[in-house]
């Protein structure tokens, strides 16, 4: 790949309007070969509004797109990909055919290029994906189905696909969103080869860390308006400002820690064991903690929630909840211990699309709203109006379409779900996933005040993500607990070091 | 509304511009109800007769008994599956009532309490295919439709049951049905109101209940809409699947006694099509009021629309042998209207 086209692409004054709604305004930005150039911004602040304009999703968009200096007007994504405009959309899983081989996946466009004759040449296919795999510096086996590849290798199929047309711009929607540090971190080593052949690519990404690590600007997209430019070096402090206006308030952090110090144990974990010959697991969390549980994907976090939550039965130990035992066989005995569950993954786990806001809240606890047998809507509306308020959940009303949120204000509307009654543990899995800074910190602040002498436990790998709401970080490697630090002092490289270190299991 | 600073884009919405949208959305709750209004008025003009409180309450009448199964079957399409076998649940009840009543010469109230019983397990079985056994709802109610055509057939050994029917071995058939259980399908209520049409609209009432006011509907829509949420929030998925099915076959079984009142006999014919109309009448339900999803009222309407139809052609002379292929364009028209209109909003 010998690319090195001057200024490549360009957008000038974009805006696009849904009815009523001005999603972008005036956003103005330049593509520069070799660069890294990430956007940022809340749910709903306009990103992938952006993005669809540039990959020519939408053809009623006001501005001009420039390619080498020459304005275009992209009416379908064909036209801009075939001008250089290669986008991997954020879910992996669509990117690729799951039940195709990698060398197939790696060559779909090729089939269905015209003139190609109907029975395809196997062999040239292979070659061709060899070619293309080579290109990346990707190895694989080509006749490996994708099904059996872990997430990593499949986005790195898409990407590599998306680059065998040799694009100009290539745009990356929220890669990392389902991969591991590890993964991401071999990501990252790709991008920097890219950059380094002329690509220019668009990053766009929740994780500010990610971006101080590999980004050379950050264009930061505030309601719908480019609230910020940075160029390196920049501070992810002025990013995050530019984002939500204004900084998290941190010193709550630490006057609610304090007051826990002799706090007595509330839910207490002894010696449980999560997976037959597992490792046992001591926890033990105080009236009104929050833990924060941490550690990569497959180190066990999950599995022990579901434990937690009667989804699967735990193989020894007991669960103390004030004291007293507590074996919970079912996710409804579960409950009725006051063991809560948001699962991870709102879309697949949590949103019923066909229910409005307020009939997404408040399915767990219909029972509540039962009056003589009827449901009582007057009261479910207005324990819902109460919710929203409290949580500053942004949408027209309770009556509100649940796909007419954003997905931050959509994961309110789940975890609102399981703040209705009153809890002894709720265990968040995953809460902040794909959720702007903002939503994640209006969870966070309704978490705290409304947690009161009871306990939880927010898993997310995402160190950040953490520090913010919890007043304990304790970290799972291999199913064990390897540590655990208090919010006020945190060594950022313990913690890095407990997540990464290997060879745990004794 | 104005003033709103966020913009609360929804990914993948294509700008309508307002006019045009309100049109659309306009037409997709009201679309299907107008032009039911405007067949009532055409028919009526065409031919008075058409507006008789007469041949009104014997277009009810015609759509009562899938109606009925229709307002059965809306369960399982509520939870994402479907029960094709209510046809032959309804058909096996006519034959066991008459059996019931003719041949062995028992009460009617008996008779009524067995074969409800009979359809509630039937739908069990179906449930417990579904659930248990893992086999695709179509696939395990379609074994079932064929298994149960099949029983239907065994008691009076492939004949059908009437007062003086002669059955294998030369037992004379020698009950009757009641008058009161004759009265459930022919009787009305002060001369006027047929009780056939006074039982769809009380089953009627009793599923949207169900359906639309209780919680436990709310949990069947959730989880027909998204199955794995709703067992995350502590619903036993598997029971409400299993409460679909029997409610399903129980409520076919009272279709199929209500049939057997009407035609006072059992003969092997009934039921023939009973499946697809009730199913129809279900899925048109869809459209009406553009909700896309299963619900009584659309049901019952969708019912009334298939009786209206037939009944307004036939005065304006159509053969019998095209009421099939009106039933089916007019299913087929219905679905795409709602389903391609809205899919084009988003």
């Amino acid at each position: 790949m010998t690319d090195a086209r001057a200024p490549l692409i360009e957008v000038r004054h974009i805006g696009k309007s849904f009815g009523a709604t001005r999603a972008l305004d005036d956003v103005s930005v330049r593509f520069q070969p070799g660069e890294i150039l990430a956007m940022v911004g809340a749910n709903g602040a306009g990103k992938s509004t952006l993005i669809k304009v540039i990959c020519g999703y939408y053809n009623d968009y006001e501005g001009d797109i420039l390619v080498e200096g020459q304005a275009m007007r992209f009416h379908t994504p064909k036209e801009a990909y075939d001008n250089g405009i290669a986008t991997v959309h954020q879910i992996i899983n669509q990117g690729v055919v799951q039940s195709m081989t990698v060398y197939e996946n790696l060559t779909l466009a090729e089939l269905l290029r015209p003139g190609q004759s109907a029975f395809y040449d196997k062999d040239a296919l292979r070659q061709r994906a060899r070619d293309v795999a080579d290109a990346m510096d990707l190895h694989l086996d080509l006749d490996e189905i994708v099904e059996d590849l872990p997430q990593s290798e499949r986005q790195m199929i898409s990407i590599a696909r998306a680059l065998s047309s040799d694009p100009r711009l290539l745009i990356l929607d929220e890669p990392t969103s389902s991969l591991s540090e590890k993964e991401a971190e071999r990501l990252f080593e790709t991008l920097d080869r890219l950059r380094g052949l002329g690509v220019s690519i668009l990053y766009v990404s929740h994780r500010l860390h990610e971006i101080s690590r590999i980004a050379d600007r950050v264009v930061v997209i505030r309601d719908g308006k480019r609230a910020a430019l940075l160029e390196k070096p920049f501070q992810v402090k002025e990013v995050v400002t530019a984002m939500v206006g204004e900084l998290p308030k941190h010193g709550e952090i630490d006057r609610s820690s304090r007051a826990l110090a002799d706090a007595p144990p509330r839910v207490c974990l002894e010696q449980l064991v999560v997976e037959p010959d597992g490792p046992p697991i001591d926890l033990a969390i105080r009236s009104g903690e929050i833990v924060g549980l941490t550690g990569l994907i497959g180190a066990g976090k999950t599995e022990l929630a579901q434990v937690l939550f009667g989804m699967s039965a735990a193989a020894g130990g007991t669960i103390k909840v004030n004291s007293r035992v507590v074996a919970p066989r079912t996710m409804n005995e579960a409950i009725a211990e006051g063991i809560f569950y948001v699962p991870e993954d709102r879309s697949n786990n949590s949103v019923i699309p066909l229910f409005n806001v307020r009939q997404n809240m408040t399915l767990p606890f219909l029972r509540v709203f039962d009056r003589a047998g009827l449901m009582d809507v007057k009261r479910e509306q207005r324990r819902v109006r109460d919710m929203i308020r409290t949580m500053s959940i942004k949408c027209e009303s309770g009556e509100a379409e649940i796909d007419s949120l954003s997905g931050g204000n959509q994961q309110k509307v789940v975890v609102a779900r399981w703040l209705l009654e009153p809890y002894e543990l709720v265990i968040l899995d995953e809460p902040f996933q794909g959720v702007d800074i903002r939503s994640r910190h209006d969870i966070a602040e309704y978490l705290r005040g409304t947690i009161g002498d009871r306990c939880a436990i927010v898993i997310a790998t995402d160190l950040d993500e953490v520090i913010e709401v919890a007043d304990r970080i304790v970290v799972m490697n291999s199913g064990r607990i390897v540590g655990e630090q208090n919010s006020e002092q945190i060594d950022r490289d313990q913690l890095l070091h407990w997540i990464a270190q290997e060879g745990v299991s004794e | 509304m104005s003033a709103v600073q966020t913009p609360a884009v929804v990914a993948g919405e294509v700008a309508v511009t307002g006019t045009r949208d309100r049109f659309v959305k306009f037409a997709i709750r009201y679309g299907f109800l107008i032009v039911m209004a405007a067949l009532f008025l055409m028919f009526g003009l065409i031919n008075p007769v058409f507006w008789r409180p007469a041949n009104l309450f014997s277009i009810l009448l015609a759509s009562t008994i899938y109606g009925i199964l229709a307002l059965g079957v809306t369960f399982p399409l509520v939870i994402d599956g479907l029960d094709l076998s209510i046809g032959s649940v309804a058909a096996l009840s006519v034959m066991i009532s008459a059996y019931m009543t003719d041949v062995m010469e028992l009460p009617g109230w008996l008779t009524i309490i067995v074969v409800l019983g009979l359809g509630a397990l039937v739908g069990l079985v179906n449930g417990l295919l579904i659930v248990k056994v893992k086999i695709p709802d179509l696939l395990a109610t379609l074994g079932m439709m064929f298994l149960v055509q099949g029983v239907q057939l065994i008691p009076s050994g492939g004949r059908s049951i009437g007062r003086g029917a002669v059955l294998e071995g030369g037992v004379t058939a020698q009950g009757a049905f009641a008058e009161y259980f004759l009265w459930l399908g022919q009787g009305r209520i002060l001369g006027v109101v047929p009780v056939a049409v006074l039982i769809m609209f009380l089953v009627a009432v009793a599923v949207f209940v169900t359906l639309s006011l209780t919680r436990w509907g709310r949990v069947f829509y959730a989880i027909g809409s998204n199955s794995q949420a709703a067992r995350l929030i502590g619903a036993k998925v598997d029971t409400y699947r299993l409460m679909a099915y029997i409610i399903s076959g129980t409520i076919a079984a009272l279709g199929g006694i209500v049939l057997a009142a009407r035609v006072g006999r059992g003969d092997v014919s009934q039921g023939g099509t009973l499946l697809l109309d009730a199913v129809g009448s279900a899925l048109i339900g869809f459209a009406v009021l553009g909700v896309r999803r299963p619900n009584p009222f659309g049901t019952i309407v969708g019912a009334v629309f298939i009786g209206m139809l037939l009944n307004g052609l036939s005065m304006l002379s159509m053969p019998y042998y095209v009421q099939d292929f009106v039933k089916g364009t007019v299913l087929v028209a219905a679905l795409a209207f709602t389903f391609g209109l809205s899919k084009r909003r988003g």
